[in-house]
């Protein structure tokens, strides 16, 4: 005999439903108010939690790399050089240390910052009398007035 | 001439010291740089080294995290080559863009690989039913930094 009404029993229900909302919720346990509790808040939060931490992940190293500048330049300052300055020096002495690293040398070894900025500072000096020379005129061009009769 | 506004250039007057003075000061320093490697008078070293396209300050008893793979087992010693400064209390070494392979030595061992922690990457647009989630786990590796030697072959 073929029980018919049988398979109509048998619905197929969720029954996973706590773990699937659990799965949201505990990215939401640290969250302020009802957001942290109720599902339909929470899940709006969370997803804009996940996008905003996508995003700021791209605007860490932006704001990593402005922050080592501004140590730079306020350790630079201390030894008498503009940022600009020390860095292009640096780079003409073929130092290749990156802004990471500067900062933190400015930080943890002030005294290796001072040799540095000290180098750079006679780079600086080395690359302005080159740029001066002789202090004569180049040869060919003379620069008295040439008077027409 | 007279002090005038324009009888010497605005720019203030830099003198470089004497070549011939330099090079037997700078002979003398390095004279006894050497003389204090050689006779191991220096503290804690530290190093910043070139490793995994990324700088490190290092000293011994670090431990340092890649956010990549290195093919090299657990356990196993690895010398660290591009090295570009090494400093201790009163002398610092630096590279010109890097320090020789003779006279500086950095050691780490690989400590352990693993995955890193699942970081969800998600993109919502509002009011268009448009949204991706993708969990990504990158595989990294654990050194630490045995030791930084530094032998006195400066000239």
């Amino acid at each position: 005999m073929v029980f018919l009404s049988a398979p109509r029993w048998l619905r197929s229900r969720l029954t996973d439903r706590f773990w699937r909302v659990q799965e949201v919720l505990k990215y939401a346990r640290h969250f302020r108010g009802r957001k942290n509790r109720c599902y339909k808040l929470a899940v709006r939060s969370v997803r804009r939690a996940f996008v905003k931490s996508t995003k700021a992940r791209r605007e860490k190293k932006r704001f990593l790399r402005a922050l080592w500048i501004t140590r730079i330049e306020a350790a630079s300052l201390e030894h008498g050089l503009r940022y600009p300055t020390f860095i292009s020096n640096l780079h003409k002495s073929q130092v290749e240390l990156n802004r990471k690293m500067l900062a933190d040398l400015a930080i943890y070894e002030p005294k290796t910052f001072k040799s540095l900025a000290a180098l750079a500072q006679r780079r600086g000096q080395e690359g302005f009398l080159a740029a001066l020379g002789d202090g004569k005129e180049p040869a060919g061009i003379f620069s008295r007035i040439v008077h027409h009769h | 001439v007279a002090k005038t506004s324009l009888s010497s250039p605005p720019w203030p007057e830099v003198k470089l010291p004497d070549p011939a003075e330099e090079a037997k000061h700078h002979a003398e320093v390095v004279r006894k740089v050497n003389e204090m490697i050689a006779a191991g008078q220096y503290g804690r070293l530290f190093a910043v080294v070139h490793f995994a396209s990324k700088q490190w300050k290092i000293t011994s008893e670090d431990l340092i995290m890649m956010d990549n793979v290195l093919e090299a087992e657990c356990g196993d010693r690895i010398r660290m080559e591009k090295v570009l400064l090494v400093g201790a209390d009163d002398f610092t070494l630096i590279g010109r863009p890097l320090l020789g392979k003779e006279l500086v030595r950095v050691e780490a061992t690989v400590i352990e690989k693993t995955e890193s922690w699942p970081k969800i990457n998600m993109r919502f647009w509002r009011r268009h039913n448009y949204q991706r989630k993708r969990i990504t786990m990158n595989p990294q590796v654990v050194l630490r930094i045995n030791t930084i030697e530094i032998f006195p072959c400066l000239s």
